[in-house]
C-alpha cells in the first residue's frame, strides 16, 4: 500500500479498479462516449477509475465528459496529471469527481505494476493504492 | 449574478464560473471583450449538449458581450448534399437558442476573421484552434474554454481569472529551433502533430519570420489538436509583451530526419482511390484563402473522377462568395458554408481523403476511421485536377 498526494479539483468520492490511459486525451474525437471507450483501447472505463496524462485538442471535449453522465457510461472518477478548463467543466456538469495527482509518472508506474485498487481519502489528501478492491479498502 | 438578481440562467452561468475559478484557484474574475462559442454541432454533442443549451436559453436574458459561435453539422446554405441531413431538427434548435440569446451566426472556426483581438485584451474563446491563433498570433489572453463555459461567458461577460489570463503563466520554457526549410502548409501541419505530441509545455519557435500566415494557421491548428498548446510563442511573429522567456529554457532542435519519421506514422501514402474526398478549409479558410484557391482552380478544367473536392468556408461569407459558386460548380468543386467534415456525418463516406491541414487529419481518421493523407493545396490541386 501506498499513499500518493493529490489535490481535489471536483469533489466527491473515487474508488475502482483503474483504467490506464498512456497519452493525453481529446474527449471529443478520441472517446465514444455512448460506448464508454477511448478509441483504439481495448475495454470500457465505465464504473472505473480513469487515470490519463491530461487532456489535448477539442473544446467540445466538456459536452463529450457531460455526456458520459447522461449516457451512463462514466467513470467513477477521473484521476488526471495536468489538469485543463476543458476537463474541469466537464466534471462539473457531469458530477464526476476529479483529482490531480502530484507525481503522475510515478503513480501510473506504480499502479501499473501493482495495480489493482484505487481508493482517495480525503482526510490524508491522497489516493491510497491497494491490491483489491475489497471492503477493507472502503471504510472510512 | 450569483444571487440571481439577473434570472436563473445568468445564476447558472455564474455557478459554473466561479466553479471553475476556485477549482483553478482564481482570485477574481475578468471581463471579456468577445466570447467565442464552441461545442455547437448536434451531431458532436447530442441531446445532452442540447438540453444544456435549451436550458440556458430558456429564461429571458441575452448575452452580454460580442459572441460568435463555431461550425454546426449543416450546411445551411444548402449548396452541397456531402453531408448528412439526418441531424437538422436537433442543429436548428441549438441555432436558435444561442441567436436568441445574442449569438451573430457566424458559423466558424475562424473568429479572429471577424473581430481581430488586440495584444492582451482578455477573451473567453473556445475552439482549440481559435484559441491557439488568439494567444500566439494576436497576443490576446485566453484560456481553452470548454464548450459549455463560453456559453456562460457570454450570459455573464466574465470568466474566472487564471492560466493564460496571467502574465506569469505566459512563459515560454521551450527553446525551439527549426533545423530545415517548411515547404508549405502541409509541411506547417505536420510540425504542428509533432510539437503537439511531444512538448507538453509554452514553447518558442525560432525563425517563423518566413511563414505565410497559411502556414501558421495550419501548423497552430494542428499542434492544438495532438496537444493542448493554447500558446506557441512565434518569433517574431507574437507581439512583445504579451509573454516572457524562461531563465533557463531547455534547448530543442527538431531535423528533417525526424519529421520525416513522424510524418510517415501519422499520413498513409497520398494515393487516389475512385472514392477519394480532397478536404482543404480547416480550419475554415478566410475569404482572401478562398479567393487564391479560386484563382489556382479556375486555371483547371475540372476535378478528376472518381474524386469529390470540398472547400469549407464561414456561413458568414455567404454574401461575399457566392460570385464565385458557378465556376466552382462548373470545375465540379463544392463549397459548403458554416460546417465541416469533424462536426458533421458524411452522407457517404469516402474511401479515401487528401487534405492539407494536420487538425483533420487528427479527427477524421480517429472519428470517421477515415485513412488520410496530407499534402499541400497546391500539390492536391496537380493531382486531383485536369487541365
Amino acid at each position: 500500500m501506498r499513499i500518493f498526494p493529490v489535490e481535489e479539483i471536483v469533489s466527491g468520492e473515487c474508488i475502482g479498479e483503474p483504467f490506464i490511459v498512456d497519452h493525453r486525451v481529446s474527449f471529443f474525437g478520441e472517446v465514444d462516449p455512448v460506448k464508454g471507450v477511448i478509441r483504439g483501447i481495448e475495454g470500457s472505463f465505465r464504473d472505473k477509475v480513469l487515470v490519463i496524462p491530461g487532456t489535448r485538442g477539442s473544446t467540445v471535449g466538456s459536452y463529450i465528459v457531460y455526456a458520459l453522465r447522461e449516457y451512463g457510461t462514466a467513470p467513477k472518477c477521473i484521476v488526471s496529471g495536468d489538469i485543463e478548463p476543458i476537463l474541469i467543466i466537464g466534471c462539473i456538469l457531469a458530477n464526476i469527481p476529479l483529482l490531480k495527482v502530484i507525481d503522475f509518472n510515478e503513480f501510473r508506474g506504480y499502479i501499473r505494476s501493482h495495480g489493482g485498487c484505487i481508493v482517495y481519502r480525503r482526510e490524508l489528501r491522497g489516493i491510497v493504492v491497494g491490491e483489491r478492491c475489497t471492503d477493507s479498502y472502503r471504510g472510512d | 449574478m450569483l444571487n440571481g438578481e439577473y434570472g436563473e440562467a445568468v445564476q447558472l452561468a455564474m455557478r459554473i464560473i466561479v466553479k471553475v475559478g476556485e477549482a483553478l484557484r482564481a482570485e477574481k474574475l475578468v471581463e471579456v471583450g468577445h466570447v467565442h462559442i464552441s461545442g455547437v454541432s448536434y451531431s458532436n454533442i447530442g441531446d445532452p449538449g442540447l438540453k444544456f443549451i435549451e436550458k440556458l436559453a430558456s429564461s429571458n436574458t441575452s448575452f452580454r458581450v460580442f459572441t460568435t459561435v463555431n461550425p454546426t453539422c449543416i450546411d445551411l446554405s444548402g449548396r452541397t448534399s456531402i453531408f448528412s441531413m439526418e441531424y437538422i431538427d436537433g442543429q436548428l434548435r441549438i441555432n436558435r437558442a444561442l441567436e436568441k440569446l445574442g449569438a451573430y451566426p457566424t458559423y466558424t472556426c475562424i473568429p479572429y476573421e471577424i473581430r481581430r483581438p488586440s495584444p492582451n485584451e482578455h477573451l473567453a474563446w473556445g475552439e482549440s484552434n481559435a484559441v491557439a491563433m488568439a494567444n500566439s498570433v494576436y497576443g490576446a489572453r485566453t484560456n481553452r474554454e470548454g464548450g459549455p463555459l463560453t456559453i456562460a461567458a457570454a450570459l455573464t461577460g466574465r470568466t474566472y481569472y487564471a492560466g493564460l489570463h496571467l502574465m506569469e503563466n505566459r512563459i515560454a520554457r521551450y527553446w525551439v529551433r527549426i533545423g530545415y526549410e517548411l515547404v508549405d502548409e502541409a509541411d506547417a501541419s505536420i510540425l504542428g502533430l509533432y510539437i503537439g505530441e511531444h512538448l507538453d509545455d509554452i514553447p518558442l519557435i525560432m525563425g517563423t519570420g518566413g511563414w505565410s500566415t497559411y502556414m501558421v494557421k495550419e501548423f497552430l491548428a494542428s499542434a492544438a489538436a495532438t496537444g493542448s498548446h493554447a500558446l506557441v510563442v512565434l518569433d517574431p511573429i507574437t507581439p512583445e509583451n504579451t509573454y516572457t522567456v524562461a531563465d533557463n529554457p531547455e534547448n530543442i532542435t527538431i531535423d528533417r530526419e525526424e519529421i520525416r519519421r513522424f510524418y510517415n506514422k501519422y499520413s498513409s501514402t497520398p494515393e487516389i482511390h475512385d472514392d477519394t474526398l480532397v478536404y482543404i478549409g480547416c480550419p475554415h479558410l478566410s475569404l482572401s484563402e478562398f479567393r487564391y484557391m479560386v484563382e489556382v482552380i479556375s486555371r483547371y478544367k475540372c476535378v478528376r473522377r472518381g474524386v469529390t473536392f470540398l472547400f469549407t468556408i464561414p456561413y458568414s461569407l455567404i454574401d461575399t462568395t457566392s460570385k464565385y459558386m458557378d465556376l466552382l460548380r462548373s470545375k465540379g468543386v463544392h463549397v459548403a458554408y458554416g460546417t465541416c467534415p469533424i462536426v458533421s456525418r458524411f452522407r457517404d463516406k469516402p474511401g479515401k481523403v487528401l487534405t492539407n491541414s494536420g487538425k483533420a487529419l487528427f479527427y477524421l481518421s480517429r472519428l470517421h476511421g477515415l485513412d488520410v493523407s496530407l499534402l499541400g493545396f497546391r500539390d492536391i490541386v496537380e493531382r486531383v485536377m485536369v487541365k
